[in-house]
């Protein structure tokens, strides 16, 4: 908005305007008034206004046409409707259509000052509602490319002279002088990767998911993600059982998304597990969703953390200290299962387990 | 004796080069240093280095793509093997719209990401520089 509000009042009484020119006068705006809507409408082109007040009942081009194209022109622009008694009903017809207010003749000066700066507020929260949003889409956007210049630069740089170094001094150093050197590269090293999945979770643009989304069959993708987790299993002689229904609906997806919830998921299970336990990873189609339900025997998730799990930026702080966790993983794992229609939910008990469940619509749901 | 392997380095961070340039120095490469892409392209135009390790994210964009670019219409240097050495792999491949991975401008690059652990930095820079004696040879 600019200094100066504009204002524009369009009706057919001269004597209307008039007065409600004068009333304003004293206030800080810049006023136009035309005596029927098409004059009224060609002023709204020229001047671009943050109000206009409109006569409900004109000759010629009716308020409540002149309200429809303000707001196909400029949804921003703030519209009052002025009304006569009789016309109350109308006043709310036109609110419908998008008008912020009305105001009921005869109406005295106060009134007529008053509704004129509630409705320049509302303009200018409104154009500050725009601005904001449109600040925060850029951020977003322009986050990753600030994120990783100027955070992941100097920890790479860090991390690359902490390499050399290790390499110059290897020989030189003392046990207990390498141990910390290791400590600080595998810190840095936590770092980068935080800063990588932080970016990951910015970037993970739903729209964008939508629009590579393909045919899915749903069993080489669990067997894929599997596969990848494996290792972390292995290490922790956890081993993973799948039970998988043979025939399968398609899903409709994006497979390297899906794959990389399932991954996160999986890895999850196996990190809260305890050594030598075992992950059962059971998939069926269950009426018209596939129902991929992972189960560890774990340490389990309190009552009062379940609601918070898929939350950004939560990690269990439930007694154990957890390797490598940032709490990220689920939020993303949430956003791409959300992304392709589905559920995920959780069932806990401390010191039992957890069982996580995806739900995912199959194809022939979506065609009907 | 074989010479001592040129290898220049474009890189606008002088606290990473240092990092990558000890561990070269110590295999016994012979190492320069531009840092910032106009000196790079001078160094290139002298033609007396054996490879490139070249920085994507300097100056106000992606301005090593641009090297690359330039390179890969130079006759002189488009056999030039160049080790890309980014801190972004995602934006590399949003900057080359349907390209899944990673551009690779030409078949005689490979792209590692920083930090680089030393080993695979030394792995990837005897590789290419074997690579592009082989075509050498083959050509001749």
């Amino acid at each position: 908005m600019a200094n100066q509000p504009k204002i524009i009042i369009i009706d057919d009484e001269e004597v209307v305007l008039d007065s409600c020119t004068q009333i304003l006068a004293g206030s800080n705006y810049e006023i136009a008034v035309a005596p029927e809507g098409k004059l009224g409408l060609e002023l709204v082109h020229q001047i671009n206004p943050d109000l206009v007040f409109i006569d409900l009942k004109m000759p010629g081009l009716s308020g409540m046409q002149v309200l429809e194209n303000i707001n196909e022109l400029d949804a921003t622009i703030v519209t009052v409707v002025i009304t006569g008694f009789a016309t109350v009903n109308s006043a709310v017809e036109a609110m419908k259509k998008g008008a912020y207010d009305f105001l009921p003749k005869p109406f005295t000066p106060d009134e007529f000052r008053m509704i004129t700066r509630r409705a320049l507020e509302r303009r200018k929260l409104m154009l500050e509602t725009i601005a904001l949003r449109r600040e925060k889409e850029l951020l977003r956007e322009n986050f990753s490319a600030i994120v990783s210049h100027e955070l992941k630069s100097p920890l790479s740089a860090i991390q690359q002279n902490l390499y050399a170094l290790d390499r110059e001094l290897g020989n030189s150093l003392t046990v207990t002088q390498k141990a910390r050197l290791d400590r600080m590269k595998a810190r840095i090293d936590d770092l980068i990767k935080l800063i990588t999945s932080w970016l990951r979770v910015l970037s993970v643009d739903i729209g964008k998911i939508r629009e590579s989304f393909t045919l899915l069959q749903v069993s080489p993708m669990i067997a894929k993600a599997v596969e990848s987790v494996e290792p972390h299993a292995i290490r922790k002689d956890i081993q993973i059982i799948t039970a998988i229904d043979e025939t399968l609906s398609p899903i409709e997806g994006d497979e390297i998304s899906f794959v990389e919830a399932l991954v996160n998921i999986f890895d999850n299970a196996v990190k809260y597990s305890y050594v030598g336990s075992n992950v059962c990873i059971h998939a069926q189609e269950k009426g018209r969703n596939i129902e991929i339900a992972i189960a560890d025997t774990g340490v389990g998730i309190a009552k009062e953390e379940l609601p918070y799990l898929f939350n950004d930026f939560y990690r269990g702080k439930s007694g154990q200290t957890v390797e490598g966790s940032h709490g990220l993983g689920l939020t993303i794992t949430r956003r791409i299962i959300e992304s392709h229609n589905g559920t995920i939910s959780v069932v806990s008990e401390p010191g039992k387990g957890t069982t996580i469940t995806i739900c995912i619509p199959t194809i022939v749901q979506q065609n009907s | 004796m074989d010479q001592k392997k040129r290898l220049l380095i474009i890189d606008d961070d002088p606290d990473f080069v240092e990092g990558i340039k000890s561990i070269l120095d110590a295999a016994d490469y012979d190492v320069d240093v531009a840092y910032n892409p106009k000196d790079g392209l001078n160094a290139l135009q002298t033609g007396k280095y054996d490879m490139l390790l070249l920085d994507i994210m300097m100056g106000r964009g992606a301005e090593g793509i641009m090297i690359a670019r330039k390179l890969r219409k130079d006759a002189k240097l488009v056999e030039m093997p160049v080790l890309i050495i980014t801190g972004i792999r995602e934006q590399i491949a949003f900057l080359f719209p349907g390209e899944a991975v990673h551009p690779r401008f030409v078949a005689v690059d490979e792209l590692v990401e920083k930090p680089v652990e030393p080993q695979l930095l030394l792995e990837k820079v005897s590789t290419l520089l074997q690579r592009a004696e082989e075509r050498k040879a083959q050509a001749g």
